[in-house]
């Protein structure tokens, strides 16, 4: 699966356009130090990638395999904050999860090899754990659906539907405001009860057969990649031990591998986890926990500043689009100077910054030390010292389709504010 | 213990569909949606809503057939006349034939206005823009190949800034020339005569080109309506649109000659105006922006019938700004953009030193447009101004 998507990822020449391509890189606050390689560097990068990628899935070298996929991957998805995307976040964490699951042990080369012994049971926190990854991500998905736009406004549902109507068979009915209210509420109920409905055996299959419906439908709509899949796939996770025996044993008639099966009978184990594993594992449960809550620390709405939005599994949530025109000042003269962002961004990274508050402060910066410090000669040949220069910014921004206004307060000097998770004073508010 | 954790997490999932039963009996009953055909704002009972279904197909077919094909159409028969005016001139020159000429060359120059912003496709695949109407233009490139008796290759890029409505326009319009020491300069000068000859042919061989592809690059385009993603008819619709006025309209043709991104001395660089030697530059503005409005409105090219545009898709998503419907922000904001061009006087290029400030006030109207398009029209119409899939947050 990853195999794939990483394929996908080199074959539509992103690994250029993201990596190689752009002059500047919106690196996390704190993370700062990582920085793109150069051009063949990041090429091998995402050759380790596939390599382990196939490792893990054989079981070859399994833990070893696991551990560098975890690091390349979120090394690869640390360099520019442009390229967030929820389910890039969610295949960090679950790298990161199998690095510790003993997922070799039963099916795999390694045990062919005999590097490892081979193991019929795993404790159940093996499994529980990518179960409760998923849950978090379904049910945290469903929290964030809970809000006012979405339930009472049905939005932005309701204006992506209207672009719809040419679908087969229910596209006549997306003109409707009615469906966009169905959709809303079917959604947000989907997330929030699918990792219960999953759980339950009776209502497994059932659950699973809307998984699929759900994923489809989006995947059909919405360009939203391989999001669906990674989905429709890891959620099968759910699904008994018997169940993928059976998967199992065809993939083993089909390889005509020699092994016997050997029954294996359900019989408990106790199983003690050691006092360090158990703190990490709650450690690494409620950050998960409380991150996506971290949004009521800061004033002002969610939306519009965006203030504690990543990593929260808040999905296709907002229509918001910017516009980010940046200007340079001479503090003496009082003189300004506009920027062709152009010249520094590339467009996706400047269509995402022109919405991204955190983002805006991080370019505006960029822009101080571009021309801290330097003699900038004009075309008429007067030259010009700019010791520390001022930055502003003057950027529009359109929520759910009620009219671009000003985001930020476009007299602020935006060199002198410091990076953080502070509260971001500067941003406007954003009045209904 | 599994089953204990289910019942648990059932209990919230119960509390859930209560919600959910709650807010859909109390959800306000009435068609409240100002989208609807019956829509009334004080219904207070039950009515179903009635909806025109937006038919994208029908806009996408009424833009290509009332307004791309025929201003494409009309845009190649004035490179044709032009390029009869150029030999009818070169075979007799003289004053007549001359300001025949430079009248055609007009004509032209705002047929191309009317084309300029359809600006994807075929017009994309070619650089159009740049090969017909690039300025400022190379005047000592144009020299080096008119001397050269004939020894360029108009097709190369690097003659794009020596061909051209805007080359025409200085040969055409040569300082402290009169019409009479123009004749003579072309009768004097076989190589300048037959350079004349040779970029007209070059705009007719570029307009024919879009005549030919448009005709079967419209089947697509008419029947490209599943989707307003990247590549699709909507989307080069819009992104032609809004890339070409930002850049070509708003700081090519005022932008740029006002000093807007001129450093921090702001200083006006006149001579870049569009149509610098003949000092006619508002006109060709003027009449971009009344074609945009029209190419927008849907209005047909020929009888400027009203059929359904942008401005009609806009208004079906509902979108607003500042309470206002969007569509018809974005119609009075290109209105007053008209009307402050119509103000000002040409030469536009002493306009913007003597007149500064009335120059000013048309550059910031034209500004506040680029987020009415940019961001409020992209936004309604679910077009995407990028090249790679995101999942929305």
């Amino acid at each position: 699966m990853m195999f794939l998507s990483t394929i996908r990822f080199i074959s539509n020449g992103w690994v250029k356009d993201l990596y190689v391509l752009p002059k500047y890189y919106f690196t996390y606050y704190g993370f700062d130090w990582v920085k793109p390689f150069s051009e063949n560097s990041m090429y091998l990068m995402f050759g380790l990638l596939l390599i382990c990628s196939i490792f893990i899935a054989l079981g070859l070298f399994y833990r070893l395999s696991a551990s560098i996929f975890f690091i390349v991957f979120t090394y690869i998805e640390l360099i520019d904050k442009t390229n967030y995307l929820n389910h890039y976040y969610f295949i960090s964490l679950i790298s990161f999860v199998l690095i510790f699951l003993p997922a070799n042990k039963y099916f795999s080369l390694d045990t062919y090899f005999k590097f490892t012994k081979r193991q019929y049971k795993i404790p159940a926190w093996n499994i529980n754990i990518i179960k409760l990854q998923l849950g978090i991500v379904y049910f945290f998905a469903g929290i964030a659906k809970l809000n006012y736009h979405w339930l009472f406004e049905a939005q932005p549902l309701s204006n992506w539907l209207k672009h719809q109507t040419d679908l087969p068979l229910i596209g006549g009915l997306m003109h409707y405001n009615e469906t966009a209210f169905v959709f809303s509420w079917g959604g947000a109920l989907f997330d929030l009860l699918i990792p219960f409905v999953l759980l339950s055996k009776k209502t497994r299959i059932y659950g699973y057969m809307f998984v699929i419906i759900f994923h489809g439908l989006t995947s059909a709509m919405f360009p939203i990649g391989v999001f669906p899949f990674v989905m429709i796939i890891s959620t099968l996770i759910f699904f008994s031990d018997q169940f993928h025996e059976k998967i199992i044993r065809f993939l083993k008639t089909i390889f005509r591998t020699k092994h016997r099966n050997k029954n294996v009978k359900e019989t408990k184990e106790k199983f003690t986890l050691n006092k360090f594993s158990y703190f990490m594992l709650i450690a690494f449960i409620s950050i998960q926990l409380l991150l996506p809550f971290r949004y009521l620390l800061y004033k002002g709405n969610l939306f519009w500043t965006e203030q504690g939005f990543r990593f929260s599994w808040r999905v296709m949530l907002i229509e918001k689009v910017g516009y980010a025109q940046f200007y340079v000042h001479e503090p003496k003269s009082g003189r300004k100077k506009l920027i062709n962002t152009n010249d520094f961004l590339t467009g996706q990274q400047e269509k995402m910054m022109a919405t991204q508050p955190d983002m805006i402060l991080q370019f505006a910066h960029h822009l101080r030390d571009h021309y801290s410090d330097t003699t900038i000669i004009e075309k008429n040949g007067e030259k010009i010292y700019l010791n520390k220069p001022k930055v502003t910014a003057e950027v529009y921004v359109g929520l759910f389709n009620k009219g671009s206004k000003l985001f930020i307060d476009p007299n602020v000097n935006l060199s002198e504010i410091k990076r953080g998770y502070h509260s971001k004073s500067w941003i406007l508010e954003y009045e209904k | 213990m599994m089953n204990k954790k289910n019942i648990k997490l059932l209990k919230p999932s119960v509390f859930f569909i209560l919600i959910f039963s709650i807010g859909v009996s109390c959800k306000k009953k009435g068609c409240m949606d100002p989208n609807a055909s019956n829509y009334d704002p004080d219904a207070k009972k039950e009515a179903p809503c009635e909806y025109t279904d937006f038919d994208k197909s029908e806009m996408l077919t009424n833009i290509c057939d009332n307004y791309i094909i025929p201003s494409y159409a009309n845009f190649n028969t004035q490179t044709s006349l032009l390029k009869d005016k150029v030999t009818a001139f070169n075979n007799s020159p003289n004053t007549n034939s001359f300001v025949e000429l430079k009248n055609q060359w007009q004509e032209t120059l705002l047929a191309w206005q009317e084309v300029s912003f359809i600006d994807f496709g075929p017009a994309e695949y070619i650089l159009l823009k740049n090969q017909v109407n690039l300025y400022p233009i190379d005047t000592a490139l144009i020299s080096t190949n008119i001397n050269s008796g004939g020894n360029y290759n108009l097709e190369s890029a690097t003659n794009y800034d020596a061909k051209g409505l805007q080359a025409l326009d200085y040969l055409l319009h040569q300082p402290l020339l009169n019409d009479q020491q123009h004749v003579d300069y072309f009768t004097n000068s076989s190589n300048a005569a037959s350079y004349l000859n040779d970029i007209t042919n070059d705009l007719t061989v570029n307009s024919q080109y879009i005549v030919n592809e448009w005709h079967s690059y419209q089947t697509n385009f008419k029947n490209g309506e599943e989707t307003n993603a990247q590549g699709s008819p909507v989307s080069n619709l819009v992104n032609g649109l809004c890339s070409y006025y930002e850049t070509y309209i708003r700081k090519g043709k005022i932008g740029l000659p006002l000093g807007v991104f001129n450093g921090f001395s702001q200083q006006e660089m006149p001579e870049l105006v569009e149509c610098y030697f003949q000092q006619q530059s508002l006109p060709s503005a003027i009449r971009a922006m009344e074609s945009l409005k029209k190419y927008i409105s849907g209005i047909s090219y020929s009888t400027s019938q009203d059929g359904l545009g942008l401005d009609d898709y806009i208004a079906f998503t509902g979108a607003t700004q500042n309470g206002s419907s969007l569509s018809v922000v974005i119609n009075n904001q290109i209105d007053l953009i008209i009307d402050n061009l119509q103000q000002l006087n040409d030469p536009l290029s002493s306009e913007i030193m003597s007149n500064k400030p009335a120059v000013n006030e048309c550059y910031s109207k034209m500004q506040q447009l680029v987020p009415y398009m940019k961001v409020d029209m992209t936004s309604a119409l679910g077009v995407l101004i990028t090249y790679q899939d995101n999942d929305g947050d």
